[in-house]
């Protein structure tokens, strides 16, 4: 029941994928990852260029969907650094966060803390990006890594959509054996940004972002 | 005063009158603008300075043009300051007597 209303409220908060994670300054960001195994969704506000404090969690299961974990934390965003280029954008990101989790393998709730690191290179027609995210606690370990690489299919204006075919391979230690690969069709505007997908195990997958 | 003459006096108070009334707009070549998404920063933040009367960004030719509302100037100092806020660099800046949807017109024939 508690678990169900966390998972509303994030829901409500919308919410995330691996683009920047944080908007301009004193803008809030929210960010939304969802398929059947995985709900995450996230808030924050920029209150620099490059500092962003949040609210966001993560509802995720194990593949037999025996075993569950909810995450609701506090989180820091700092871009450490933005090469700036004439026809492309590279960042690296620092993640913190603390919060607690909970699991039906055991009771009550935990203190976690979950530091991370994400390096990303962009174009108008060329996306890589790696991160890298420790979610800890008390006999708990479920860090998690993905990589994701994609193209556009043409330049657009800025007030036109522009589709993107984007390739993600992620995994999470502790909870799933597997790769998680997600073939996504991204849509953005300036106005918003969305992924589309179908991962290796068939299940559909929905990200999204919006600066308020 | 023949023909010839008044027509000559003609066309330059015309010019004179048209470059008159011409827009001013400040306009900014920009480094690290690759995302529709991302740029909207620089847009919303520009947009809301007193001066401004409209705002048009390029992302092909890494340009932002900021336009000046009739009568009031355009502060380059708080444009870079506003662009540097939403995370780009400015790599130059100048003045020109168009406004944003010449310049974008502009833009779009040459491309």
């Amino acid at each position: 029941m508690k678990r169900s209303a966390v998972s509303m409220t994030l829901a409500l908060c919308l919410g995330a994928a691996n683009a920047a994670p944080m908007g301009f300054k004193d803008s809030v960001m929210t960010m939304g990852d969802f398929s059947q195994s995985w709900r995450e969704s996230w808030v924050n506000y920029a209150f620099s260029a490059r500092d962003a404090v949040g609210l966001g969690g993560i509802d995720m299961r194990s593949d037999d969907k025996s075993r569950s974990r909810t995450l609701v934390e506090l989180n820091y965003t700092r871009l450490l650094k933005r090469w700036n280029l004439e026809h492309a954008q590279a960042n690296v990101w620092l993640f913190a966060g603390v919060g607690t989790i909970q699991g039906n393998d055991f009771s009550g709730s935990r203190f976690a803390y979950t530091p991370g690191l994400q390096v990303d290179f962009e174009t108008t027609r060329v996306y890589l990006a790696a991160s890298a995210r420790l979610y800890r606690a008390s006999g708990l370990n479920h860090d998690f890594g993905s990589l994701r690489v994609g193209f556009s299919f043409y330049e657009v204006d800025y007030d036109q959509t522009q589709p993107w075919l984007v390739l993600e391979a992620r995994r999470m230690r502790g909870l799933s054996d597997k790769t998680e690969i997600t073939p996504m069709l991204r849509l953005i505007h300036n106005r918003y940004f969305v992924e589309l997908g179908v991962n290796n195990s068939r299940q559909a997958r929905a990200n999204f972002m919006y600066v308020f | 005063m023949n023909s010839i003459s008044r027509t000559l006096i003609a066309l330059t108070l015309a010019a004179m009158a048209a470059s008159s009334f011409a827009a001013t707009s400040v306009k900014a070549t920009v480094n690290g603008m690759v995302c529709a998404f991302c740029v909207q920063g620089i847009e919303k933040r520009l947009s809301k300075l007193p001066a401004t009367q409209a705002v048009h960004v390029d992302l092909k030719q890494k340009v932002v043009v900021v336009e000046a509302k009739d009568g009031q100037t355009l502060d380059a100092k708080a444009i870079t300051a506003e662009i540097i806020d939403a995370g780009y660099d400015v790599i130059k800046l100048e003045t020109v007597q168009q406004s944003a949807a010449e310049i974008k017109a502009g833009m779009k024939g040459g491309k």
